[in-house]
Order: structure tokens, then C-alpha cells, then sequence
């Protein structure tokens, strides 16, 4: 390894291009290429430069899809909407992956190809730069003037002492020095420009172990709290709990949490923000283990909350209407703080009340909950501020068979296949609209609908990820070897003395001393060195008192 | 919002924002205008600089001519002849200092509008951050006049010490043009955060993105000068211009590389505490949100174009044109991803 800067290191191409343009017949060669030199020929591709460019750039084309078509990842429903609204594409695009980029086999296959050839490259280079760290500086070339910068000075000091006046600056200024000869100094500095690169692409590939180990052993929970209930946390008690393929049983910690109120604040002042979100705070009383002591705790917004090594967040928010149900004869056959989500910026949210031991037929209820709704429905049930300054519950019902063939479903969708809609003595569907306090009498003695009161609920989302913290020591490594791989300059500099011709008065210049340095890039720094250099050799004490 | 919310909840109306905030957004404002004001004099002067370049290189263009016809005598001065060539003599005229009197003037008449100009929209920065008592980059208009803000400030902070006077009408007339239309299209009135935003890494996040937006500019706009400069002096046109008068290509290459390196770590930094905040604030550090995705692409682009520079085989033309992509990534990143709901993400603030 002689090249000191990584412009040739790295390419093993312009080496081929040379033996390519050698005279010798290429023919015959191609055949004995067997397997083994056909393998070591596409590792020497994969690894080349080159080929990491074309990666690079074909890895940013592949990522701009997913920002452009919806992604499950995101917003599920956003893509079942794209699928119902493109049949004929949208089914393409999803087999192609086109819904899960960054899952998707191309786009995994383009990533792990990049990885391979940095890790291809890297090694061996490492294993160059490890030697070059153990080895002196070269010998000095003949001619010391034909380097990029030299100066040459004169000094009334003997050649030795002018000698070791310059390898004393050379060191002064980090250079790694070393005499092949008594009248030369070799120095060689900026080690740290090919350890910076290293370090930069060995973090890269921290950052991506990092993530494998948060996918693998990392796990989420999601829930939706409303005010004044409690949750138990277990793998179970979950809304939906997504565990990493590695995650046991009892990695959840089972702690207890009451969801005692639910701070929110919109700006109410007219303009472009009005009805903009101004804070949201969950106060939260917390039980490390069921029965054990509790403490309160504050989750907001950029404040998660850690419990037991799991982080807690505050992601949404919403209403849950407390919606009672009640038979001919006034026995409760429903009463629950019933989520409902908002769909708007201003909290119009659908739900469902699904009342299945109501008698003579299953009854369910489907509709909307408008925290302040414009009364005229003029347009629709329709939400015009997301505080509950006039909530109303506007719901259809329905009777029937709920679950037809005994199918899970969503609690917040209504199956409606084997169900009709409820008429009113009008004939007409029934529309149910309540406001808190207010009794709705279903037609034809099916008993009644309550809307007792508002609720807020938090929605909250439990998560670790014991990969996280090496994705973040790796990417400030990263960091710290790219800047040293891009700020530090690779130089060599060398120093020759030689006696000066004429040495007859004391007081005439004694010494010729040249010194030339060499950089691979533009380096506008090593012009200045050259001179220190020399200005030492010539008046080592002068150079010291310009240090001080 | 429908007509009816007024009925419904006019007791609740109260104003919030109270007088003196709103004093100090509209002195900001106004500052706004006065720099726009003083931006447009220094794309004008500078416009006229180069005019004057212009000139200057066809007046050395004549003296070649001459000195041609008149053979070695050595009778025309300015060291011109021994410099090699036209192109090589109209180079050197701004290296070895030779710029005519009126080029020069009119240069450091421009660089001082536009220190002023810049100082009055970094005060505007300023005073709409007192204004809103936070970060001042918590929208769209905030975004365009913080960034073009910052775009201004490198160039004035590196404009002098490299005798940047004909980069002038190049950064300009952009930072110009995006203060124009954030005032027209996107502004905002001096308004509280959102919750999501409410954190200390809105300022270190979002400020370093613009630093390092700042050196992109820079570096695009002499990128561009550099691949014209490099094709014409590939192919010497018969009419020479400014263009002759400036640093070699060469020169342009590496000072473009040096900004886009500063400006590629910048982003690098911006990327990670993206990602710790997001961690903080969504529950995990990256999730391919199309601002994380935008902000990867460039990452992307960029590192790419850092490699074409590092290899031997790829000729430094073609990096430049990576690195011009980069920066149209840039441009898409604080325009597009922002403004289209083709892009709807976290970042996007609503519905939270």
C-alpha cells in the first residue's frame, strides 16, 4: 500500500483496465474462467466502486416510490382507499410491492447488495490501512523540488542539527517520522482520513445491526385509553400487540396504568390555526406491578414516558361517547365508553355500538360522533371544531345476525350482510341524533339508546427497542469518521540537507536545506507546512518562540 | 370553516395573541420588505458587475487579438501574453487582481446590499421568533424565509474572503425569488406551535437543515457555473463573456466539492437528530415518513455523488450532474413533500 489517499485504493478497476490494454491474447483466457474466477470476477464487480455508486443512486429511485403511493406501514386505510380507487393499476402496484417499499423484495435486495459490497470493500482495505499503520514513511524521492510544494532555505546550522531541527517540527505537527539515511526525513501524517473512512462504513453497518436487533426483539402495543379506566399490561391486553419475531412471552412488563384525565387545548382564535391542536397532556397514575405502589406521571407530546424499560406515547387522541342500551323493559343490555375515530381535523369520528344479547334480534348502531356539530346537518353530520363545544351522536340502526358465521371483525366496522336497517313510524331508516343527557325510544318496543356522557380517550402506544441504541452510537460514529474521512488531509513531507558550497566566514550559511510535501487532493494547508518546515530547519529556536 | 362556527362558539372567542407580539411580528414584516428591497438593488448591481466583466474580458479579448497580429514583440503589458492563450489570460484576470475599477466597485457595492439585506432578514428571523416566542420555523412561510435567510448569510459569511462578487446575481435572485412568493402564497400570521413541535430539537433539527441548505445552494449555484465554464472552455465560443473572466473550472469543481462536503455532513447531522426526535416524539427513529424518505433520497444523492468524486473512473463532469440532482432533491424535499398531499406523512402536523 503506497497510494496515500483512497481515490485508487478503493477502485480495483483501473488495475483490469490496464490488463486489458496489454497485448496479450484475450481468447483462449475466457475459457479457463471456471466457476471459482467467474465468482471472484462478480465479487471484484460487486465491490468495486462503481458498482457502489450505482447502488447508491438506484437505492435513493427505489426509495421515492413509498413516499409517493400510500404505505401499509403509515396508513393502511389510505391504501385500501388508492386500491378502490384504481382497480385495474392498484392491484399491480400492490403485487409489485409498491404498498410496502421498504419491505418490499427489490427494494431489501438493493440495500443488502450495497451492504455486501461495503463490507467487501472495507475489509480489505482495513487490512491495507493496518499495515500501513505499521510501516514508516517512505524514502524521500531524489528530487525534492518536483513535488507539488517545496522550499528550499539556507542556515548557519550544521546538516545534523538542521536535520533534527526539521524532524522535531515534522513531529511537532503529528507527522510520523523516520531517516532511511542520515541526510533525509521522511513523514508521513493523516492516518486518520482512511480510519475515518473505515469507521464511517463498519458504522453504517451498525446502524443496520441496530435495526435487525430492534425488529427482531423490539415489540408494540397499542391501546386506546379512555378517561378513568384502568389497563393491565400484559401480550394480551393490547388493542393490537405487534411482538419481533425473538420476543418471549414475558418480555412485557405488567404494569398497571388509570388514565386519569386527558388534557387538550385548540386554538380557538379565528385565522389560519384556528381549530389547530395546542397541547395534549395524559395524566396518568402508574403501578410498576399489579398492587404495587403508584405514582403519577405526566405522557405528552415529545415526552414519552418510560416504565420498566418500555417507552410510553401519547399518538392520538379522541372521543369515547358512554352509550347505554337498554331493553323494553329498562334492563341495561349495553354500557361502555365506546371509542369512537376521529376521521378530520376537527374530530368527526365514526363508531360502533354492537348489541348483541338485545332480543328479539341482535342490534347494532353505526354512525358518527361530532364533538361540536353543526347543527343543520345541512351538509352531512359534520364536525366544525374539534372541542366538545356542542357534541352530538348521529347513529343508524341496524338488526340482525352481528356475526355472521361466528367471524372475528374489526369493532369499529358494523357487518351489515345479514342485518336491515331499522324503519321509523315513517317508514323511513331511523336516525338516531343525541346529545349528552338524551334518550332515544327505538321504534317498535326494541327499547332504548342513552348518550350519558363525553369521555376523551388517549391512544397509546407501548414500545422498546433494544435496537435503538446501537442504531444511535453507530450513526454518531458515522458521523465523527465522516468528517474526519472528508477534513483530514493525507501528507507526506520530506526533508534533505545538504552542505552549502561555500564555508568560509563564520556566520555564512553552513546548510542547504529542501523540503517537499506531497497531497493526493487539493489541499490548500500543505503550502504553509512546507514553509514551517523549513523556517524550523533554519532557526529551530525562532520556530518555537512563534509556537509559545 | 363554515360561516355558523361564529354563532355557535362566539363566547369562547377570545383573543390570545397579545399586543406586543403582534407589534413585533409586523415589525418583522417589515424588515422583510425592507430586504427584499435591498436584495433586488444587489441582484441589479451585481448583474451590472458582471456586465462590466463582460466588457473587461472582451477588451483582453482584443489586446489577444492585437498582440497576435503584431507577433512576439512584446510591446502590450498586463503579462497577458505569457499567461498562454485567451482563455487561460482572461482567468487569471480576477486571480492576479486585475479586475477593472467599475467590475470591482460595483462587486463590493452589490456584497454591501446584500450584507444589508441580509441583516435585515436575519433581524426579521429574529424578530417573528420573539414575535412567537419559539424557533421561528414552525410553517411553511417561516420555513421559505428561514432557509432563504440562511442561504443569504453563508454566502455573505464566505463571499468576500473568496471573491465571490460574481456568484452575487446567482444566490440572489433564488433567495429573492422564494422570499416573494412565501409572502405571497404561503404566509402565515405569527401563530403557537403545534404539539408535535414542541421541543428543543425543533431548533437544533431544523436549524442545522438549513445551515446545511445554505452551503447546498452555494454549491449548486457554482456547480452550474462550473459545468458551463468547463463546456466552454472545452469548446471556446466565438463571443467570450463574464463566464471567461471567472475561476478556471477546475478551481469552481473544488470549491463546489468543499461546500457540498460541509453541507453533506450538515445533513448527515440533520438526519440523526431527525431521527432522535422522531423516536422521541412518534416512538421510533425512523418509520419512512415522505420527509424521512426525501431526507434519505438526498443523503443518498449526495453520498453518491462523494463517491463518484473519490473514484478514479468517473469523471468529475458527471459527479457534478449527481450532485445537481442532489440538490433538485433539496428543492423537492422543502417544496413539494411539504405542500402536496400526494406526501401525506407525519410531518405533515394534522389530525394528530
Amino acid at each position: 500500500m503506497t497510494e496515500p489517499t483512497t481515490r485508487a485504493t478503493r477502485d480495483a478497476e483501473p488495475a483490469q483496465r490496464h490488463t486489458s490494454l496489454s497485448t496479450a491474447p484475450r481468447e483462449p483466457q475466457l475459457p479457463q474462467l471456471g466457476p471459482l474466477g467467474l465468482a471472484r470476477w462478480a465479487w471484484r464487480q460487486l465491490t468495486s466502486m462503481r458498482t457502489a455508486l450505482f447502488l447508491l443512486l438506484l437505492l435513493s429511485v427505489a426509495a421515492v416510490p413509498g413516499s409517493v403511493f400510500p404505505q401499509r406501514n403509515i396508513d393502511a386505510g389510505r391504501v385500501s382507499d388508492y386500491l378502490a380507487q384504481n382497480p385495474t393499476t392498484g392491484p399491480w402496484l400492490d403485487r409489485l410491492g409498491f404498498f410496502d417499499v421498504y419491505a418490499s423484495p427489490w427494494f431489501s435486495a438493493i440495500y443488502l447488495l450495497l451492504f455486501v459490497s461495503l463490507i467487501g470493500c472495507i475489509l480489505p482495505r482495513t487490512r491495507q490501512h493496518v499495515k500501513a499503520l505499521r510501516s514508516t514513511p517512505p524514502r524521500a524521492p531524489a528530487r525534492l523540488a518536483r513535488l507539488d510544494e517545496h522550499v528550499e532555505v539556507t542556515t548557519t546550522l550544521p546538516p545534523d542539527e538542521a536535520l533534527a531541527a526539521a524532524r522535531a517540527a515534522l513531529r511537532g505537527k503529528r507527522f510520523r517520522v523516520h531517516s532511511h539515511d542520515t541526510t533525509t526525513v521522511s513523514g508521513e501524517s493523516g492516518y486518520l482520513r482512511e480510519s475515518g473512512n473505515l469507521l464511517f462504513h463498519l458504522a453504517l453497518t451498525g446502524i443496520i445491526v441496530g435495526m435487525a436487533v430492534g425488529h427482531l426483539f423490539g415489540w408494540r402495543g397499542d391501546l386506546i385509553l379512555p378517561e378513568g379506566d384502568d389497563f393491565a399490561s400484559s401480550a394480551t391486553t393490547y388493542n393490537t400487540f405487534s411482538p419481533g419475531p425473538l420476543v418471549g412471552e414475558d418480555a412485557v412488563p405488567g404494569f398497571v396504568m388509570t388514565l386519569d384525565d386527558l388534557d387538550v387545548d385548540f386554538i380557538e382564535t379565528p385565522g389560519r390555526s384556528f381549530g389547530t391542536p395546542r397541547e395534549f397532556t395524559a395524566h396518568v397514575t402508574v403501578a410498576d406491578e399489579p398492587g404495587g405502589p403508584t405514582r403519577e406521571a405526566d405522557i405528552a407530546v415529545n415526552h414519552p414516558l418510560v416504565i420498566k424499560g418500555a417507552d410510553v406515547f401519547l399518538l392520538g387522541n379522541g372521543y369515547t361517547p358512554v352509550i347505554t342500551v337498554r331493553d323494553a323493559a329498562g334492563e341495561v343490555l349495553y354500557r361502555e365508553a365506546t371509542p369512537f375515530l376521529a376521521q378530520d381535523g376537527n374530530y368527526r369520528s365514526v363508531g360502533v355500538v354492537k348489541v348483541p344479547s338485545a332480543s328479539p334480534k341482535q342490534l347494532g348502531f353505526t354512525g358518527f360522533f361530532l364533538p361540536t356539530a353543526e347543527p343543520s346537518f345541512a351538509n352531512g353530520p359534520v364536525s366544525i371544531f374539534p372541542d366538545a363545544q356542542n357534541p352530538e351522536l348521529a347513529l343508524s340502526v341496524w338488526e340482525g345476525t352481528l356475526f355472521p358465521g361466528g367471524a372475528p371483525q374489526s369493532v369499529y366496522t358494523l357487518n351489515t350482510e345479514q342485518m336491515t336497517q331499522v324503519p321509523g313510524d315513517d317508514g323511513q331508516p331511523t336516525l338516531v341524533r343525541l346529545k349528552p343527557g338524551e334518550t332515544f325510544e327505538l321504534p317498535g318496543g326494541r327499547g332504548s339508546i342513552t348518550f350519558d356522557e363525553v369521555k376523551r380517550f388517549a391512544g397509546l402506544s407501548i414500545r422498546t427497542d433494544p435496537g435503538a441504541p446501537i442504531s444511535l452510537v453507530s450513526a454518531l460514529l458515522a458521523t465523527l469518521g465522516l468528517i474526519l474521512g472528508l477534513t483530514v488531509k493525507r501528507r507526506r513531507v520530506f526533508v534533505r540537507v545538504r552542505p552549502a558550497e561555500a564555508t568560509g566566514d563564520t556566520g555564512a550559511p553552513a546548510t542547504v536545506v529542501t523540503v517537499g510535501g506531497l497531497s493526493k487532493d487539493a489541499d490548500p494547508g500543505l503550502a504553509a507546512i512546507v514553509r514551517a518546515i523549513g523556517a524550523a530547519a533554519q532557526d529551530p529556536h525562532a520556530e518555537r518562540t512563534d509556537r509559545s | 370553516m363554515t360561516p355558523s362556527i361564529a354563532t355557535i362558539l362566539a363566547p369562547q372567542l377570545t383573543p390570545t395573541v397579545d399586543e406586543a407580539s403582534l407589534a413585533l411580528a409586523s415589525n418583522a414584516n417589515m424588515a422583510l420588505y425592507a430586504s427584499m428591497i435591498a436584495y433586488t438593488l444587489a441582484m441589479l448591481m451585481f448583474a451590472w458587475h458582471l456586465a462590466a466583466r463582460s466588457a473587461q474580458v472582451a477588451a483582453t479579448e482584443t489586446a489577444d487579438r492585437e498582440e497576435v497580429l503584431v507577433g512576439s514583440a512584446g510591446t502590450t503589458g498586463a503579462g497577458s501574453s505569457s499567461a498562454g492563450g485567451p482563455v487561460s489570460s482572461a482567468a487569471g484576470l480576477t486571480e492576479s487582481g486585475q479586475e477593472s475599477e467599475a467590475s470591482r466597485q460595483r462587486g463590493n457595492i452589490a456584497l454591501m446590499l446584500t450584507y444589508l439585506a441580509t441583516a435585515l432578514l436575519v433581524g426579521s428571523v429574529v424578530l417573528r421568533g420573539f414575535a412567537v416566542a419559539r424557533p421561528p420555523w414552525g410553517n411553511m412561510f417561516e420555513f421559505a424565509t428561514a432557509s432563504a435567510a440562511a442561504v443569504g448569510l453563508t454566502y455573505s459569511v464566505l463571499a468576500k474572503r473568496n471573491r465571490w462578487q460574481w456568484l452575487g446575481v446567482f444566490i440572489v435572485s433564488p433567495v429573492l425569488l422564494t422570499l416573494g412568493l412565501s409572502l405571497a402564497v404561503l404566509y402565515t400570521e405569527a401563530g403557537e406551535l403545534m404539539p408535535a413541535l414542541k421541543s428543543y430539537w425543533l431548533a437544533i433539527h431544523v436549524g442545522v437543515a438549513f445551515i446545511s441548505v445554505g452551503f447546498f445552494t452555494i454549491a449548486a449555484a457554482i456547480g452550474m457555473v462550473y459545468l458551463v465554464r468547463l463546456r466552454r472552455e472545452e469548446k471556446p465560443p466565438a463571443k467570450r463573456s463574464f463566464i471567461e473572466s471567472l475561476p478556471s473550472s477546475a478551481a469552481l469543481e473544488r470549491t463546489a466539492y468543499s461546500l457540498n462536503m460541509v453541507a453533506f455532513i450538515l445533513w448527515t447531522f440533520t438526519l440523526i437528530a431527525g431521527s432522535i426526535w422522531a423516536k422521541q416524539a412518534w416512538g421510533a427513529y425512523w418509520q419512512w415518513d415522505p420527509k424521512e424518505v426525501w431526507t434519505f433520497v438526498i443523503w443518498t444523492v449526495y453520498a453518491a455523488y462523494m463517491h463518484g468524486r473519490a473514484t478514479a473512473g468517473v469523471d468529475l463532469r458527471r459527479s457534478m450532474y449527481i450532485a445537481l440532482v442532489g440538490f433538485v432533491c433539496v428543492i423537492i424535499n422543502f417544496t413539494l413533500v411539504n405542500l402536496v398531499s400526494t406526501f401525506v406523512g407525519m410531518h405533515n402536523y394534522s389530525g394528530m
